[in-house]
């Protein structure tokens, strides 16, 4: 142990150092309980730090993932014109004046270029499908059951990238859906009291109404509200668009840049583009508050692994009050001191933290092993925790440990540094 | 009296002029410990060492013979007064001159020897070696192996202090001490842990060493015999230094003054 320490010395310590090197080194190699108090101080530290990135940053990104997969990454559209006041809306015409802010009577808002649109947004980066669709609201009825529900038209191979229908399907199918067939929401079919292969009613505000037959039922498990899902064509022809769509639905790569493709979509197209982070503002903002959470833990582990470092650093300092006395009658200044307790610091930072980055990512990778049995048969079994190996996050908490540890050590080291050496060895 | 006099050492003026050079000279040093209540210690000592010379000190516990000792070492700085070390006044210098100085002229040998436990005894005696140059060359390392071989710790030199006996561990402090060639070594009862046969040992190392090299040796100690084998013997009481004959030490002891 000395050997190798005095080798390391020798070879990679600058000779301006050496002295110190050396015995800090022999501190750490012959401190015993102390060294390995104050290793697993910072290699805890790091532990805590690395799990609890690993696990945050993880489940936000399979809750973002779970968020995302069933919802358009940006959705475009004819751009709604702002609300104004009745006031303005009427130009000034006599009569009672109200301040009220009213939306404008809903109007249909037609994409007519859509294939242009599509194309045109297929070209930019990042983007991994488009699909353009046609939604509205309809009236489904079974003899004299009517029940009010929102139809989405779309080519079903596309739909199924951006807000996936067949994985939910609980019977029958979606892909390869006819022009007289119709999935519908297990709420849907509850209430009207309907089975796959039965035939119900659909019919629109335009007037048009049609009867189609049941090809699958699906839920997501969000409760009612869920579409009902026909083909492009159908769907135009029932909410009387043409050939027209009203809604151009896009799938992003990465996700987080939804804005920057929503911004390049605007300046290229005279359409709205709309992102998910626009559209859900509080989702970002309960993902930020995790991230912040994730951060004051870190923080509050590396301060008290720093407070615990500090303070064994001070005991081993006044232990050692007699022999930095009789270093100092021997010509050792005070600099030189306060590096050894310094450079003292600094090993345990380096060994600890490297050992703490390792300890953190193996219960990280064995904590991901951890699974559990799958809620629907037949699927995979699904990790217990959504833990993220996260290098970025160990390296970095590596380097928050050791700089925690060198200011924890700066103490006990200037007090060394200032021991009066007559005082000590009395 | 004051050594100044010198009446005891030669008197011989012609001879004056081959002395050898002095090492440490002070003038009107006081020293005063300032704290709750002001111990007044030392109250103007005018005294030279010069190289060669073996210098006893002795008086009564609690005299200042360790304040003094610490102060011709610039260990500690004198409340008035002037400290010469090798011609360089300490007062002039901040603490890390006054660590250089200590460095490169002086070293130091304590009732405990005061070994890096950490450290075999090869190491520790390289240490000052380390502090003041940052490394050891191979000569510094055969030279400072020789200098243990002679002091009988040859089989010794990758022992640990815990695992060498006190005198074992005093004389590995010893050769510690002459390990940048200081002009001056200081020993504070350097003997008094030790039986008295190791303690002989030491001495006579010392003695042998200050022979050999011309290092001055100024030696605080209790023991009688050992205080009338050095060339002077300076006594400390009321504050002040005298020096004194070994007759007067012996008539001293006799009367049990000193202990
Ligand atoms: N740091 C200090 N603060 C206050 N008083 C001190 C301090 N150091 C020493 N003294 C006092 O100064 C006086 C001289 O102390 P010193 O240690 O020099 O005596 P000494 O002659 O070496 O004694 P001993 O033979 O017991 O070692 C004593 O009265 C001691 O109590
Ligand atoms: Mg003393």
């Amino acid at each position: 142990m000395a050997a190798i320490s005095n080798a390391f010395v020798k070879y990679f310590v600058p000779r301006h150092f050496r002295f110190e090197a050396l015995v800090a080194l022999r501190h750490l190699s012959t401190g015993g309980g102390q060294t390995i108090l104050t290793v697993s101080a910072v290699a805890t530290g790091v532990i805590i730090v690395v799990f609890i990135t690993s696990l945050i940053f993880g489940l936000q990104d399979m809750l973002t993932e779970i968020l995302t997969d069933a919802i358009p990454h940006l959705t475009i559209t004819v751009e709604e014109p702002e609300p104004r006041t009745l006031q303005q809306v009427s130009g000034g015409i006599e009569g009672p004046a109200s301040s009220r802010i009213e939306q404008q009577a809903p109007k249909l808002k037609f994409i007519d270029n859509w294939p242009q649109v599509v194309e045109t947004v297929r070209s930019l980066p990042n983007v991994r499908a488009v699909s353009a669709a046609v939604s509205g609201q309809v009236f489904a009825s079974k003899g004299a059951n009517t029940i009010g529900v929102s139809l989405i038209g779309a080519d079903p191979d596309k739909q199924d990238v951006i807000s996936p229908v067949t994985p939910n399907l609980l019977g029958g199918r979606y892909l390869g859906l006819a022009s007289d067939e119709i999935v519908i929401d297990a709420q849907l079919a509850q209430d009207m009291n309907v089975s796959t292969g039965e035939r119900v009613r659909i019919s629109s505000g335009t007037g048009a109404s049609d009867s189609f037959t049941i090809a699958g039922i699906y839920s997501r498990g969000q409760g009612p509200g869920g579409a009902a899902y026909v083909t492009l064509r159908t769907g135009q022809s029932l909410l009387g668009y043409g050939t027209s769509v009203n809604v151009v639905n896009v799938k992003l790569i990465d996700i987080y840049n939804a804005d920057t493709v929503a911004d390049s979509i605007m300046a290229l197209l005279p359409y709205e583009a709309k992102s998910w982070t626009r559209e859900f503002p509080e989702f970002l903002t309960s993902l930020q508050a995790q991230s912040a959470s994730a951060y004051l833990i870190a923080v509050f582990s590396l301060v008290a692994s720093g407070f615990a470092i500090a303070a064994v650093l001070i005991v081993s300092v006044l232990q050692k009050s007699k022999q930095i006395g009789i270093l100092k009658s021997m010509g050792a200044r005070g600099r030189q001191v306060m590096i050894i307790f310094l450079l003292e610091g600094f090993g345990v930072a380096i060994v600890g933290s490297t050992l703490g980055a390792i300890l953190g990512s193996l219960i990280v990778y064995l904590i991901g092993l951890i699974e559990r049995p799958a809620t629907t048969a037949g699927q995979d079994p699904e990790r217990l925790f959504p833990v993220r190996f996260l290098p970025l996050y160990i390296g970095l908490s590596m380097m928050a440990a050791i700089l925690s540890t060198v200011i924890a050590s700066v103490l006990p080291a200037r007090r060394a540094a200032n021991m009066n050496p007559v005082d000590v060895m009395r | 009296m004051n050594i100044k006099d010198r009446s005891i050492t030669t008197s011989n003026n012609a001879r004056a002029a081959r002395l050898p050079p002095v090492v440490v000279e002070t003038r009107g040093l006081r020293k005063t410990y300032f704290g709750k209540i002001d111990v007044p210690v030392l109250f103007g000592i005018d005294l030279q060492i010069r190289a060669e010379e073996f210098v006893a000190v002795v008086g009564q516990s609690g005299s200042g013979k360790s304040t003094l000792l610490n102060i011709l070492g610039a260990l500690d700085s004198p409340t008035a007064g002037t400290v010469l070390i090798n011609g360089v006044d300490i007062s002039e210098l901040d603490s890390d001159g006054l660590a250089r100085l200590r460095s490169a002229e002086v070293g130091f040998i304590f009732q405990q020897h005061y070994l890096l436990d950490e450290f075999t005894c090869l190491e520790n005696v390289l240490m000052p070696i380390t502090i003041r140059h940052g490394d050891v060359t191979d000569e510094d390392r055969s030279r400072m192996t020789r200098l243990l071989e002679r002091v009988g710790l040859g089989d010794q030199i990758n022992k640990t202090p815990d695992e060498m006996s006190g005198g074992q561990n005093q004389r590995c402090a010893v050769v510690r001490a002459l390990a940048n060639s200081p002009r001056i070594i200081l020993a504070d009862e350097p003997t008094g842990n030790l039986d008295s046969r190791s303690g002989e040992e030491v001495f006579n190392l010392m003695r042998e060493m200050n022979r050999e090299s011309g290092v001055a040796f100024v030696m605080i100690t209790h023991d009688d015999r050992l205080a009338r084998a050095a060339d002077r013997i300076l006594l400390i009481e009321d504050g002040l230094v005298h020096e004194i004959s070994r007759e007067e030490h012996r008539r001293r002891t006799a009367d049990s003054l000193l202990t």
